[in-house]
């Protein structure tokens, strides 16, 4: 095995310390919060470009194992909503973004909100910490921090970081994230913590509630939760209840990290400034400038 | 021939960081599989622990600008993986030095991980580090076998092979 020279050495230590100067910085406040949004910017324009060229790659590579499920999927829309179908095929080609963007459309409808359609052009940059994904629409399209991204029907995440054309989503399965949540069949409140890919872990306020296999579990009162409210967090899949009483319930997400490409940015308590149409509460897309 | 290395080095980590966010992170989406980290690896592999501590910091840091992290925790693992990884490759055997690559860069990601645990930050959990370490090794294990003899032809090239010191350029050393 080799040894460092004496300057690698002294240039290892160094570049650890500014390292560690750099987390420290970070951590201590926004000493670093221009740094990071030139960078984003950056890196934002050259994701948009690479999507460009691998996004069809990749979506379809994406699409492979749920595509049964989406053709299901697709037939019992056709059915459901004819009118709308027939609408919507006139102005896209693509059936899978036909039925994202009806989905996004019925979602605004529901919650009563303006919706910014987004395109996923990026997910976290380095590794497989940083649960996060990179829009196309930005502050430029009315996009601001703290705002909930949904895929039409599930809560998605919420941004992070906004610039003039992309914006960054903390997804809401991110391991770090709790989210306030309702049983949508008891009523029960609660607080879903995300698990990675796997999911969400809900567990009731109340530790006699009663929460079953099936139950599907929705975003709570907006004042306890940081997501609009009404937005479907995904079904529950097991229950277990540990020894001190408290019910534990794993849940499948609603809206899969592996497979989100296009998804809506819910323009609450902001103005659609966008260049790009916003889909309306009545189902209406509006150019906002 | 330097300025030919580093700008060799910046587009390498721009191509690599962009194939990450835009292909394989949302592919492998249950394993920290870092193809950035796995290119530093196989630089400071082929081209020794200078190399792979500088460019493992550099390619570290702008990662770690364009995520919501705290910025120099991918800087500090990542030149951990460049000093590591040129103290301890083989140089002769493509397959040692992939799987020298994938231990580190999988060593790496959960030491990252564990270490965005202490500081709090979002998305970092111990149970995911543990749970994602057998995936990430064999994930960074295939990247590694296409990269290292990919990355060692290149440095190995006229044009970006690293220059000599100042007493083999004199030739005082013949």
């Amino acid at each position: 095995m080799r040894r460092l020279t004496r300057r690698q050495r002294l240039a290892a230590i160094v570049l650890a310390a500014l390292a560690a100067c750099f987390i420290t910085l970070d951590l201590g406040g926004g000493s670093l919060a221009g740094a990071h949004s030139g960078v984003r910017g950056t890196l934002g324009a050259l994701y948009r470009g690479t999507d460009g060229v691998l996004g069809p790659l990749r979506r379809f590579v994406q699409g492979v194992p749920h595509a049964g499920t989406n053709e299901a999927k697709i037939h019992s829309l056709e059915h459901e909503n004819a009118a709308l179908r027939a609408q919507l095929a006139q102005r896209s080609a693509d059936r899978a973004t036909a039925s994202e963007l009806s989905a996004l459309r019925l979602g605004a409808q529901h919650l009563g909100q303006k919706v910014v359609p987004a395109r996923v052009i990026a997910f976290g940059p380095a590794q497989g910490f940083d649960w996060t994904v990179t829009l196309d629409v930005g502050t430029g399209s009315g996009v601001k921090i703290g705002m909930t991204v949904t895929d039409g029907a599930d809560v998605v995440g919420r941004v992070v970081n906004a610039d003039s054309s992309t914006s960054r989503v903390l997804l809401a399965v991110d391991p770090g994230s709790g989210v306030g949540a309702r049983d949508a069949r008891s009523g029960e409140l609660g607080v879903a913590t995300g698990t990675g890919a796997s999911g969400f872990t809900f567990v009731p306020l109340d530790p006699n509630s009663s929460v079953r296999v099936g139950d599907v579990v929705m975003t709570g009162p907006s004042s306890g939760s940081s997501f609009v409210p009404g937005l479907e967090i995904g079904t529950v899949r097991s229950v277990r209840t540990s020894t001190d009483g408290t019910v534990r319930a794993s849940i499948a997400p609603g809206a899969s990290p592996g497979s989100l490409d296009l998804v809506g940015v819910i323009l609450v308590g902001g103005t659609p400034v966008a260049s790009r149409p916003v889909i309306g509460t009545d189902s209406s897309l509006a150019g906002g400038r | 021939m330097t300025r030919i290395r580093i700008a060799a080095a910046i587009a390498a980590v721009l191509t690599c960081l962009a194939l990450q966010s835009g292909v394989l992170a949302p592919l492998a989406i249950s394993a920290a599989i870092s193809l950035p980290a796995v290119l530093v690896a196989a630089v400071a592999l082929s081209d020794g622990p200078g190399a792979g501590i500088a460019l493992g910091f550099a390619a570290g840091l702008i990662a770690d600008l364009g995520s919501t992290h705290p910025a120099g925790v991918l800087a500090l693992t990542w030149m951990g993986i460049g000093m590591v990884c040129g103290l301890a490759a083989d140089r002769k055997s493509v397959r040692a030095d992939a799987v020298i690559a994938a231990t580190l860069c999988a060593v790496a990601a959960s030491l990252a991980t564990m270490l965005l645990t202490l500081l709090n930050a979002d998305g970092a959990s111990l149970t995911l580090a543990a749970s994602q370490f057998l995936p990430t090794i064999l994930g960074d294990g295939v990247l590694a076998l296409v990269l290292v003899p990919l990355v060692r032809r290149a440095v190995r090239a006229d044009v970006l092979r690293a220059p000599r010191g100042p007493v083999v350029l004199l030739g005082v050393d013949s």
